[in-house]
Parts: structure tokens; C-alpha cells; sequence
């Protein structure tokens, strides 16, 4: 009997657990160059608020955007956050899905950073020198036509770069980096090549498989350990993680620029890119956080000139455009085709 | 032995028995070298975790008004805005909010310092500029910058600020998830356990279950990860990253483990028992519930407490089930997202912060203190109460 | 007499218990079917005979190659680095345990062994990436040879480790099994007690020994967290365990928590590789059950 008694008493707490539940929690998922600005807004907004901290998940942008796409429904993120534009096939997912009120907040630049040991010397690269350095095929020496990738040595490339074996630790395919890597280095280069279009290639982003380039985690620890042990290495990563470790790591210049905020925010710096969140707008009335979440996170404080995330490595929008999105925001601008099409 | 007049004396003895100590070397150093390991790993782990004990803290002042309350650096004197940690700054506005009392009042207090300050103090490298080294030494001369019993690690969640995150929300996402995995793998296991053992006769329908159950002992975890994202959060729309859905993705886990031992703790109660049931006239269910179950529940109590051990230390499949998020906030409910102490163990091994290393070994130390208690229960109960027939 | 009420209830009770041993059955086709269809999907997109034996792996816009073998390959050397520590360290523990320990330092000591197998994979897998990993660098550095920070050796030597406590268990049970009687005739003979050993008491357990072989060799083809942790990302179709490359597990992590867009055939080639594995650790499993069986019947051992 007395069993009978503590399995009801346990079922029961946790029915009454089950009721409790009526509040809604925010939902943010997407990028992992976003996570960790995502996170600490989270954060700030949980530890200064009565709200319940949004829950933050780095799924990735294209799977952050699969689920944000799936349905309008509350159970389904509300926020997502991008790493790029979203893509024309994934906005017509949201409309024949039936999310269709949805607004594009932009909230700042990205660099990707090529970096090496701080122990060297500075290096610089054109964007060309490196896409021969990563991509699986290169013109011939004629150039007319595609020959696999034959270059083991920098100077290689190009007799001014030293005598330096090529190594590289980059993202793998299933990052969004590794997405803006190959679109701002590979295919806007390989476009204006005609080897690469006369050799049947529409466009060309594959990266060699050789073992010269060697797909890693990106923002990891371990990649820092391995560019200060392997002084020839370089690796490829967001610039946030460049500012975390500049003890230790130096960025090369690309076409002569330095990844810096200022080169980054004015686009001068040949691979950088713009940060996004999506939201979706039906989603405010019912989760009492959302708003204060997306106002927390445009404020000069969090995301402002000397604030909170660019001491953690976001390169920051100039304060017109900031007042921009946040009029966009407040207005609830909706997103429509032409927008994605025109910014492509 | 050498002796020729010995008629059992072989040559090749000598020889032998030089095998048969070396083979003994053999055996025995491999003992020797899985102990080894698992002292080299303690150790190893322990020397990571040990800075994690103390935390800094600093003695300043702290003036509550109606600046501070609107922008918390105005709260402390500016020499130590790189000192203090910006998680201690952000709390004060609330903090006098509740107290009212504190307004227009300026007090000494012991406050949590950055961790670029507490990982200088602690001899790892750090961000901090020169200047501030030499003014992080003089307070620690005068006594007021010292290392001390880190509390925020047992009383905080997960934190993007390295000296505020704790092990406190992944440890109740843990003793939810857990609840939800043997109320559901307990009733289950030992139920289909007692049919397999009692009921089933011996066709094929029966081979076919056994098949199935010794098979999913051995299923590799992430499989059970994308069954439980199928079925619980797609088809049945359970709430992501909760600890329900985590819950019973591991249920589906320990299962098997269960039914295996609570079947081996049922076989192991001699028929004798059985049979003079039926033969004083109770009926089988009586003769189960009655008599074999009492004396089968140690060994099913034994391989639940392992069976729930190892659900304890599984993180791929909750991986699948979007478990690994950013959630500080502990959990009020099973359906509310949470973490479970290993994904926190998964996600700090792959932050950036140096100073989320000493923290991931000591949430490692946490977890397997856990486990031991867990295991030394379960074969202290198993010799408490053993019944030997 | 039994009144039918109490009659309806035994049914009842025994229909329970009935659906609850169904639900195991359930369990493994849930599996099965979850990831069947989405595997399906996948290979109506890319050639199912590529898969299996192409060597390139190569997901991208365009002209993606899905060769699965690099993959398989690296699952294969970082298993059987494992199988290689696992094997001579888990049956000599295990020997040493049932046949020279005294029986205090049996009880003392297997605890401990057990110890080694309650670890939590994820705690392995930071071990192996933090101290192992660097640790083998530096030691081939010594050498003269060059290692990746993702070396397979890594991560083989540690999933290793974690294996052992399976195999030197149940191989420990199976070798107690054997009866006294032929180790006592073979000693009477004159053997010393290793030849006892080798040519006598190994050769009767050695199917359940091969059993506890096959079990730790399930183990370690499914083994995710030390993988994910210390190991590559890279398809690297090589022998060179120094080198970096990827497995079956750490490429189904990868692919269900990156970035590509939904449905892409990288996204589903993690199903492909799930049910690959489901089947290839459902055969090592059915093959160990039956040996297991096997030596059951021969000698009519009811402990195991």
C-alpha cells in the first residue's frame, strides 16, 4: 500500500508540473558565428529582466532556417539567425509554408580572417594567390584548361609568396563560414575566369581534398593550439575568434587590406560579410520576451560603438544604419521577394 | 630439478616455466596498464579541475544611487572597471530594486572579479594589459584581491561570462531527465522482463523479441538520437531540447538494459519457490507478484541503478534532440528546455575562454563522483541483499 | 476456486505484460523506419553503389560526390587501433583475473575495471582531445614524424581504453565458465599453468571470448562522443594513423547540426550513413549473440 502512495504522489507532481507550463519561452536558432552575440544578449536579458532567458541553439544557419521555416507556429523558433542573406529557395519554403510576416534585422559585419602564428612574419595575399592555394583544380600553365591542383609550396604560386609548404585549417561543408569563404573567394573569383566556365563549370567552388586543406571546427581551441605548434599552418576563421586569440595569431592582409573593424564595416576588406536575425513578427504578441529581447539587442549598449559584443569580436554597424534597422523593427517592416533578390 | 636421475626431468621444463612467468608478466602488466591509465586519467583530469576551487574576488566599494541605478558602472570607482566582473555589474540595478534600503548608500563588500583578472591570479595566460597587471598586484599586496572558495560554480547555471557559469541548471535538467527515463524504462523493463521470464513460451514470436533486446544493448546511442527526433519531436511535437523528450529518447536506452538484468535477476529465483505456490493454489499472477518479484527485486534494483548510470553519462543522442543550447536558466518543468550535466561538460570543452577549461574538469569530476556514487549504491545493495540458493 | 473477476484480471495483467515486451520490438523498427526513408530519399539522389565503393567526398553546389569509403575507412583504422589496444589489454586483464588472482585482489580490483567502463564517453572524448592528442604530437615530433592534432591514433588508443572493460568482463565470466576438471586433468598431464592456459582453457571459451571481441568491435563502429571531440572532419582515405580523418558517426553529428539548407543530399547522406551502421552493427551483434549461444550449450553454463 504504501508504494500505491508514493507512485500517485510522484505522478501528480508531475502532472502539476505539466500545468505549469503555460509560459513561452523564445526560441533563437541558426548561425554559430551569431551564437555567441545570440547568447550573451540571452543572458543579459534573463540576469536584468523578470523575463525567462530566451534559449539560445547553434544549429547552423541552413538548419536554423529549416526549422524557423517550417511552420508559424509556437512551437517553432521565432528568431533566426543568419550568417548571410537568406537564400530565394528558403524564403519561398517560409511563404508556402506559411510564414510569411517576417522582418530582416541586420546587426553587423563579419570578416573572415586568414591567420597564421603570431610568431611570423605578416603575410600578404591576393584574393586570386589564395583561391590557387584552395581550389581543387587551377588553370594550367597555358591556361587553357583545368589541371588538379599541383601546388605544394607558396612560392609556387607566385615566385614574390616564400617558400613556405601550404597548410590550411578551414571550416568544413557543413559551415556557414566555409558558405561565405567559397562565395566571396572561389565563385566571385572564378566567375570572372573563363578557363573555369570553358571547362563546363557554371560555377566553381570546389576545395581541393589533397590534404593541404583540412577541414577543422571552427572557432576552436584546438585550432589555435595547432597554428602555434605548426608555424606554417594557416587557418580560417571569423573574425570574433581572431580578436579572442590576437595573443597569439596575426591575420594576413588580402589584397593589401588588414581584417580590422573599419576595413570590415566599410567592406574594404575583400571577405567580409553582413550578420542577420529573422524574425517573425506574428510570433510578439505571444512571447511577452521577444520585443524586449530584439530592442535589448540593438541598444547602443549591447550593440553599439564601444559596447558589450564588440568587446566579444562583432564588428558593429555605423550608428545611421543601427537607427535604421531599429526603425525597420519598430515598424515591422515585412520581408518580401524583391529585397532578396536586390541584395544578391 | 636438474638432476639426471629424475625421471620426470624434460630439458625443455626450463623452458617452460620461463614461458609460463613471462606469460604471467604478460597478463598481469596489462592488469597494470588499464589501472594505470585510469590513475594517469584522475590524476590528469584533477590537476585540470583544481583551479576551479577558488575563484577571485575583490574588496571595493559599492555606492547604490539613482546613477548606479540607471548605468551600473556609475556603481564603482573606475580604476576597476576592468577588475570587476561585468555578470556582478548588471545585477545591481535589480539588487536594489529588492532592497530599497541600500539607496543612497556607498558599501565595502566583496565582490566577483573578471576572469582575466582570476586567470592571472592563477598563472594562466591572460588579456590583461600591463598596467592593469601591475594594479591587479598592488591589491592583492594590500589584501584586497584574493582567490576564495568558488560558490558561483554550485549556485549558478551556464553563463556566457566565464567566472559566472555553474553546473546548477544541468544538474536539475540532469534529475529531471532522469525522473522522466526510469518512470518510464522501470515499469516497462521489468514488466516485459517478467513476461519473457514467466509467460512466453518458446516460438518464434518470443526468439524474435530476445533477438531484438539483446540487439539494442548494443546499438550505438546515436541511432536511439535520431529515433527520438523523429518520432517525439516530430511526429509527436514534444517540445525541443526538454526534459521530457531527453527523458524518454534515453528511456528507450536503458530499456533494453533493464529487461536484460531484471531477466537475470528473475532466473536466478530457484523454481522451487514457484512451484510451492501452485502447490498451496495461488495463481501465477500471485505466485509473480507475490513471491518471485520480492525476491528478484535487489538484482532488478542493481541493473536499473547501472542501467541508469549509463543513461547518466549519454550525450550523442541528446545532441539530436537539440539539447545542446545555450540555457541558463534552470528548469521549472519537464516540458522547459534544459541541459544535462555531459552536453554542459560537450559544450564548454568547445568554448574559446581559456578559463572554461578548469570548469569543464570540474563539472567532469562532478559527473563521475556522481557515477561512483551511483555504482557503489548499486553493488552495495546487491551484497546487502544477495540471496545466495 | 478462482472467482472471474480474478480470472479477468490474470488476463489483463498478462496482456501488459505482453504489449510491454512488444514495445522492444517496436523500439527496433522505430529505428529502423526513422532512418529508412530518409535514406531512401538520399539514394534516389546519388547512386547507391557509388556510395558504398567511390572515394570521393565531395558535397557541394555542384557535381557532389558522395564516395562513402574514405568514411568507412576511417571508421575502420580508428576501430581497429582500438580493437588493437583493446584486445591483448582486455584478455590479459581478464586471464590474469581469473587465473592467477587471488580472490581479494579479484574483488578489489574489478571494481576498479568497472570503473573504466562507467566513464562517461564524453569525459573520454575531452581526454583524448586535450592531453592524448597534444601529447601524440609532440611524441612523433620526437621522432622525427609529423601528427595531425586529429590523429586517429588519438582517438584510437582512447576509444580503446574505453572498450576494454567490455571485452576483459565478459571474457573474465566466460573463462570462469570453463570446468575446473580440464584444467585440473591438463595440469595432471603435466602442462605448466600457462600451457594450461593457451592450449586448454582459451581454446574451450573461445567462443564466448570471440563474443566479447565482436561486442567491444559493435562498440567501437558506434562510438560518437570520442570521435566528435578528437578526431577529424576530413574523408581521408589512408593507413597512416598519424593523419587526421573522419567516421561514420562524426559525419551523421556533422551533417544533422550544420548549415547546409534542408533536404540538401548532404543532410541526408546522414541517414544513408546511419542505416549502414544499423546494419553493420545488427550482424557483429546477431553473429555474438549466437556464439554466445553456442558456448552456453556446450557447457551448459546458465550464468552468462
Amino acid at each position: 500500500m504504501n508504494n500505491r502512495n508514493i507512485i500517485l504522489v510522484v505522478l501528480l507532481t508531475l502532472i502539476l508540473s505539466f500545468n505549469l507550463q503555460a509560459k513561452n519561452q523564445l526560441r533563437v536558432v541558426g548561425s554559430s558565428t551569431i551564437f555567441p552575440f545570440s547568447s550573451l544578449v540571452a543572458e543579459e536579458l534573463g540576469a536584468t529582466t523578470t523575463f525567462p532567458t530566451p534559449i539560445i541553439e547553434s544549429t547552423g544557419s541552413g538548419g536554423g532556417i529549416k526549422l524557423f521555416c517550417k511552420s508559424n507556429n509556437i512551437n517553432t523558433p521565432s528568431i533566426v539567425n543568419v550568417s548571410r542573406h537568406m537564400l530565394i529557395k528558403e524564403f519561398k519554403q517560409c511563404q508556402s509554408n506559411g510564414v510569411t510576416d517576417i522582418t530582416e534585422v541586420m546587426i553587423g559585419f563579419d570578416g573572415i580572417a586568414f591567420a597564421q602564428s603570431k610568431e611570423n612574419k605578416v603575410f600578404d595575399l591576393t584574393k586570386k594567390q589564395l583561391l590557387f592555394a584552395v581550389a581543387a583544380e587551377v588553370p594550367s600553365s597555358d591556361g587553357k584548361s583545368l589541371i588538379k591542383n599541383p601546388y605544394k609550396f607558396w612560392n609556387e604560386i607566385d615566385s614574390s609568396l616564400p617558400k613556405r609548404e601550404i597548410i590550411i585549417y578551414g571550416p568544413p561543408t557543413s559551415s556557414g563560414t566555409r558558405d561565405a569563404f567559397e562565395d566571396m573567394v572561389m565563385l566571385s573569383l572564378t566567375d570572372k575566369l573563363d578557363v573555369y566556365k570553358s571547362s563546363g563549370y557554371k560555377k566553381y567552388n570546389r576545395v581541393r581534398q589533397d590534404g593541404i586543406y583540412i577541414p577543422s571546427g571552427e572557432n576552436d581551441n584546438l585550432i589555435v593550439q595547432k597554428l602555434t605548434k605548426n608555424r606554417k599552418a594557416f587557418g580560417i576563421f571569423g573574425y570574433s575568434f581572431l580578436v579572442e586569440n590576437e595573443d597569439r595569431i596575426i591575420a594576413a592582409k588580402i589584397d593589401g587590406i588588414d581584417p580590422t573593424i573599419e576595413t570590415i564595416s566599410d567592406r574594404e576588406y575583400p571577405i567580409s560579410r553582413s550578420l542577420f536575425f529573422y524574425i517573425k513578427n506574428s510570433h510578439s504578441k505571444l512571447i511577452p520576451s521577444m520585443d524586449k529581447y530584439i530592442s535589448l539587442f540593438l541598444s547602443e549598449d549591447i550593440m553599439g560603438e564601444d559596447s558589450v559584443l564588440t568587446d566579444i569580436g562583432l564588428i558593429h554597424l555605423p550608428d545611421e544604419l543601427r537607427n535604421m534597422v531599429q526603425n525597420c523593427v519598430i515598424e515591422r517592416v515585412k520581408l518580401t521577394l524583391k529585397d532578396i533578390v536586390r541584395e544578391k | 630439478m636438474k638432476n639426471n636421475t629424475n625421471p620426470f626431468y624434460d630439458v625443455s621444463l626450463r623452458n617452460r616455466h620461463a614461458k609460463t612467468k613471462r606469460f604471467k608478466l604478460f597478463t598481469y602488466s596489462s592488469l597494470i596498464f588499464s589501472l594505470a591509465f585510469l590513475l594517469f586519467f584522475i590524476v590528469d583530469i584533477g590537476i585540470k579541475a583544481f583551479p576551479a576551487l577558488k575563484q577571485t574576488y575583490v574588496y571595493i566599494d559599492v555606492t547604490y544611487n539613482e546613477k548606479s541605478m540607471r548605468s551600473s558602472r556609475a556603481a564603482i570607482d573606475r580604476k576597476y572597471k576592468k577588475i570587476v566582473s561585468r555578470a556582478y555589474l548588471r545585477e545591481i540595478p535589480k539588487h536594489i530594486k529588492q532592497n530599497p534600503y541600500l539607496l543612497n548608500t556607498t558599501v565595502k563588500k566583496w565582490v566577483l572579479a573578471d576572469d582575466q583578472v582570476d586567470q592571472y591570479l592563477k598563472g594562466h595566460y591572460s588579456k590583461l594589459k600591463s598596467k592593469d597587471k601591475i594594479f591587479v598586484d598592488e591589491l592583492v599586496k594590500s589584501n584586497l584581491l584574493k582567490l576564495q572558495f568558488n560558490r558561483t560554480f554550485f549556485t549558478n547555471g551556464d553563463s556566457k561570462v566565464p567566472e559566472f557559469a555553474g553546473i546548477l541548471s544541468s544538474i536539475i535538467g540532469t534529475i529531471l531527465t532522469l525522473i522522466i527515463t526510469m518512470l518510464f524504462a522501470f515499469p516497462i523493463g521489468v514488466m516485459a522482463a517478467i513476461y519473457l521470464e514467466e509467460f512466453s513460451k518458446d516460438n518464434l514470436l518470443t526468439q524474435i523479441v530476445e533477438i531484438n533486446i539483446n540487439n539494442l544493448v548494443a546499438i550505438p546511442s546515436i541511432l536511439f538520437g535520431l529515433l527520438g527526433l523523429a518520432i517525439f519531436i516530430n511526429s509527436f511535437g514534444l517540445p525541443r531540447s526538454s526534459a521530457l523528450v531527453g527523458g524518454l529518447t534515453l528511456a528507450l536506452m536503458t530499456l533494453p538494459i533493464i529487461i536484460v538484468s531484471s531477466r537475470a535477476a528473475l532466473r536466478s529465483v530457484p523454481n522451487s519457490i514457484r512451484e510451492a505456490g501452485f502447490a498451496v493454489g495461488l495463481t501465477k499472477v500471485q505466485v509473480i507478484t507475490g513471491h518471485v518479484l520480492p525476491l528478484a527485486f535487489p538484482g532488478i534494483m542493481t541493473g536499473s541503478i547501472i542501467g541508469l548510470a549509463q543513461a547518466l553519462g549519454e550525450t550523442a543522442p541528446l545532441i539530436i534532440i537539440g539539447m545542446i543550447a545555450f540555457i541558463p536558466d534552470s528548469p521549472t518543468s519537464v516540458l522547459d528546455a534544459t541541459t544535462v550535466l555531459p552536453a554542459q561538460i560537450f559544450t564548454w570543452a568547445g568554448m574559446p575562454e581559456r578559463a572554461y577549461i578548469e570548469k569543464t574538469a570540474a563539472a567532469i569530476i562532478v559527473l563521475l563522483g556522481i557515477l561512483v556514487l551511483l555504482n557503489s549504491t548499486a553493488i552495495y545493495l546487491r551484497k546487502r541483499y544477495e540471496v545466495k540458493w | 476456486m478462482r472467482s472471474s473477476i480474478q480470472r479477468i484480471e490474470e488476463k489483463l495483467i498478462t496482456s501488459t505484460l505482453l504489449i510491454a515486451s512488444i514495445i522492444s520490438v517496436l523500439i527496433t523498427f522505430g529505428i529502423l523506419f526513422s532512418i529508412l526513408f530518409e535514406a531512401i530519399e538520399f539514394f534516389e539522389l546519388k547512386s547507391f553503389s557509388y556510395f558504398l565503393t567511390g572515394t570521393e567526398w565531395s558535397p557541394g553546389i555542384e557535381n557532389s560526390k558522395f564516395g562513402a569509403l574514405p568514411i568507412f575507412a576511417g571508421t575502420f583504422i580508428i576501430t581497429i587501433i582500438a580493437m588493437i589496444v583493446a584486445v591483448p589489454v582486455g584478455l590479459g586483464s581478464a586471464i590474469f583475473m581469473s587465473e592467477y588472482a587471488s580472490y581479494n585482489m579479484r574483488n578489489r580490483i574489478k571494481p576498479l575495471l568497472e570503473m573504466l567502463a562507467g566513464i562517461p564517453t564524453v569525459v573520454y572524448g575531452f581526454f583524448a582531445a586535450i592531453t592524448v592528442a597534444p601529447l601524440i604530437v609532440d611524441l612523433a615530433q620526437s621522432v622525427g614524424l609529423e601528427s595531425s592534432f586529429n590523429s586517429a591514433l588519438a582517438s584510437g588508443i582512447v576509444m580503446g581504453i574505453m572498450i576494454t572493460p567490455v571485452i576483459s568482463s565478459l571474457s573474465d565470466d566466460v573463462i570462469r565458465a570453463v570446468p575446473d576438471s580440464q584444467r585440473k586433468a591438463s595440469l595432471a598431464l603435466g602442462m605448466t599453468s600457462s600451457e594450461t592456459i593457451l592450449n586448454i582453457v582459451i581454446p574451450s571459451a573461445m567462443p564466448g571470448i570471440i563474443s566479447a571481441m565482436l561486442l567491444g568491435l559493435s562498440k567501437a563502429l558506434g562510438e560518437t562522443m570520442i570521435v566528435v571531440m578528437a578526431a577529424g572532419l576530413r574523408p581521408n582515405l589512408t593507413l597512416n594513423p598519424l593523419e587526421d580523418m573522419t567516421t561514420v558517426t562524426v559525419r551523421i553529428v556533422d551533417a544533422l547540426s550544420g548549415d547546409q539548407s534542408f533536404n540538401s543530399p548532404e543532410t541526408l547522406s546522414a541517414f544513408a550513413l546511419g542505416l549502414i551502421l544499423f546494419f553493420v552493427t545488427l550482424s557483429i551483434n546477431i553473429v555474438s549473440v549466437v556464439m554466445i549461444k553456442r558456448f552456453k550449450e556446450k557447457y551448459k553454463v546458465n550464468t552468462l
